[in-house]
């Protein structure tokens, strides 16, 4: 981290330059944060404000302190909020799995929505859904379970002398239609099941979203931060290069193993609340290293995401002409085109 | 970024007796495939019934009118849609050099689907023949949009990058024309087979597709030669006469005829051209005047096994058969890309 703008003369002269630096970014990361915030405050007030209804907007302000009853209690409490605050915690564990990855197999395409873990944790979540409906924590088990197979997978099958991370992409690709086909299976055999779950398990959607999910994701949440900060020194070393990471004592392949799993459980217990939402994975961890840089942007990402998630989420519940439509649909339309910039951008390909 | 070079040696030939013993054995299990699938379902049919009511169409017992009106268009169906999937996958992985080609893989289903969708409801069409049109103007232009951004891709080569794009075009697809049916339940159920290719109840649309599907096989069949000549790289085929620019054109025009005439039929089913095209290779060696036409066949007796598989896999209703052929499909391709070739370090 040295400041190519000035050349240090003396020992004073580099101290205060890297002070100097460490200042601007840390001024910086202030910055972006405090704009995140205001960003998911705002987003927030206003999906439980927007949604039409038969409840006045002046009716919502004093509901949401608990100051009326009835519908305008019900609407905000039950409907809106859980939705809202199901969005922004999806979101953040999508963008912290999504950039967790990019940062340990250092290939910006290999993010749980595109190499197919969260599609796993989508089947896992759908059969026990079909099948065990009445199993006590089974959703959520079922999809760590499935997205943990389906890493254990992906690394079985792109293994040869060493994992090539585009060979894993492939392979990536190539599980998540097997995947998805098989979720599409199981809502043939359970026509009971109407189009609109078919449509959250395969495309994602926080529609319907309750307390009951909003508490798995704010638990998940919280255990995958802890899990980042804990690992958080390990990680920065495995950017070095795994030989000198091994060099400086730190434990590799044990930091690689747990960083894997603590981002597949992140993506699944999101998927088993909202569905595979594609794309908030894949764009959220470019975007905060495009706004913060360096150590920081893992944890932003999180913040990134849940802007993401929660803008989408208002877009397709209130955009004009479009909505109502699943929120999976509108995080494909922004993310998509960025996909192929990034496949797209010449000499970049390999690193993120 | 930059791919190997290609080979200028011309590919192998393959011999008479080895071409006519594997096409001969292709017949056979086709003929088996068929009889079984006109045979099976919900309510069996034993194969010498089925060859008493052949020879004898008039009859009014319950099992003729059930072969006459369900079992044997769809078979038909099945073998016409597979044979063009696979003949259109063996020409996109010749014409790109790319053995992850397919028309599904790749995304030109999805484009075709998108453009069949947004005719249902803004131009109000109906019919296959409307269909034909709009699918094969979705076909062609993602085709176009695919090659265009895998071949720009600075993914590690152009073979990755071209799947890479076709992901994206078939999310960004599959994203609209889930946009614009979704919202109405009746619609969307109606339309939901854009997304999912079958074929319950497509039997009616045999007529109407036929033409379509035996056009673009004639048009693909004598391309074997060209095809040979084009993998030798473009330099060697223009030095051997061929004008490569029409050549290409004419293979691609061909490929995205044949994929939007399945679509228009059934839906986007993906991994059959793809498997179609290898079993060929695996068969009879690279020889297009042998494997292109031997892919037909195979495109054929997938499309057709696997639809009869999920007929009777459940107890009740049945499988889609876009769903069979991507889990049929799905190790093959991960099969593939594992190969060392494919992708370098």
């Amino acid at each position: 981290m040295t400041n190519s703008l000035t050349v240090p003369t003396t020992q004073a002269d580099t101290v205060r330059a890297l002070r100097r630096t460490r200042n601007v970014q840390v001024r910086r990361l202030a910055v972006v944060l405090a704009t995140c915030c205001v960003l998911l405050a705002g987003l927030l007030a206003t999906s439980l404000f927007l949604g039409g209804g038969r409840v006045v907007a002046a009716d919502i302000l004093p509901a949401a302190f608990g100051l009326r009853t009835g519908l305008a209690d019900y609407v905000v409490f039950q409907n809106r909020l859980p939705r809202a605050l199901a969005a922004l915690l999806s979101g953040a564990l999508f963008g912290l799995s999504g950039a967790l990855y990019q940062k340990l197999i250092r290939n910006p395409l290999a993010t749980p929505d595109i190499v197919g873990i969260s599609a796993g944790g989508s089947a896992g979540a759908t059969t026990v859904l079909i099948l065990a409906p009445t199993l006590p924590f089974g959703v959520p088990l079922a999809a760590i379970l499935g997205a943990f197979a389906l890493v254990a997978a992906i690394h079985a099958l792109s293994w040869r002398q060493g994992v090539d991370t585009y060979r894993l992409v492939l392979v990536g690709i190539g599980l998540s239609a097997v995947c998805s086909a098989y979720t599409n299976y199981l809502f043939t055999v359970a026509d009971q099941h109407s189009i609109a779950a078919a449509m959250r398990w395969l495309i994602g959607s926080v529609n319907d979203a309750t307390w009951e999910g909003v508490l798995t994701l704010g638990l998940a949440l919280a255990v995958c931060a802890v899990g980042v900060a804990v690992l958080g020194r390990g990680l920065s070393g495995l950017a070095l290069g795994d030989e000198l990471a091994t060099g400086l004592g730190l434990p590799v392949s044990f930091t690689r193993v747990c960083a894997l799993l603590l981002g597949a459980a992140a993506a699944a217990l999101a998927t088993s609340v909202v569905g595979p939402i594609g794309f908030v994975a894949l764009i959220s961890g470019p975007i905060s290293a495009r706004l913060v840089g360096g150590e920081h942007a893992l944890g932003l990402s999180a913040f990134v995401g849940a802007v993401i998630v929660l803008g989408a989420d208002l877009l397709a519940q209130h955009a004009p002409l479009i909505s109502p439509v699943p929120t999976g649909v509108l995080t494909a339309l922004l993310g998509a085109p960025y996909f192929f910039w990034l496949v797209l951008r010449r000499g970049a390909g390999a690193t993120s | 970024m930059s791919d190997p070079p290609v080979p200028v040696t011309p590919i192998p030939r393959t011999g008479l007796t080895r071409g006519t013993a594997v096409a001969v054995a292709a017949i056979l299990a086709l003929v088996v495939v068929t009889v079984a699938s006109i045979g099976l379902g919900a309510r069996d049919i034993s194969p010498l019934e089925i060859i008493r009511i052949l020879v004898n169409p008039g009859g009014d017992s319950y099992n003729t009118h059930v072969l006459w009106t369900e079992r044997i268009p769809r078979t038909l169906l099945g073998l016409a849609v597979g044979a063009a999937l696979g003949g259109s996958g063996m020409v996109m992985q010749a014409l790109t050099m790319n053995p992850l080609a397919d028309p599904g893989v790749l995304g030109v289903e999805q484009g075709a689907a998108m453009f069949v969708v947004l005719g249902i409801l803004f131009l109000d069409i109906r019919g296959v023949t409307g269909y034909f049109w709009l699918a094969l103007a979705g076909a062609g232009l993602t085709a176009a949009l695919v090659y265009a951004t895998g071949t720009r891709a600075a993914a590690a080569s152009t073979t990755i990058g071209m799947v890479l794009a076709g992901v994206a075009v078939a999310a960004v697809m599959a994203s609209v024309i889930t946009l614009l049916v979704v919202r109405d339940e009746a619609v969307y159920s109606h339309l939901r087979f854009w997304s999912v290719g079958q074929l319950t109840g497509r039997a009616k649309v045999l007529g109407e597709a036929l033409p379509f599907m035996a056009a673009g096989l004639l048009l693909a069949l004598p391309l074997g030669r060209t095809l040979n000549v084009l993998s030798m790289g473009d330099e060697a085929a223009a030095g051997l006469g061929v004008r490569v620019n029409r050549a290409r054109l004419l293979g691609a025009g061909a490929a995205v005829l044949l994929c939007a005439a399945a679509t228009a039929a059934v839906g986007p089913v993906a991994f059959v051209g793809l498997v179609a095209a290898h079993c060929a290779r695996m068969l009879v060696g690279a020889d297009h005047r042998w494997s292109l036409p031997l892919s037909m066949l195979c495109g054929a007796i997938l499309l057709v096994g696997a639809d009869t598989a999920g007929r009777l896999i459940l107890e009740h209703g049945e499988i889609q058969v876009a769903i069979m052929t991507a889990i049929i499909g799905t190790p093959f391709f991960v099969w593939l890309a594992r190969r060392r070739n494919l992708v370098r370090v």
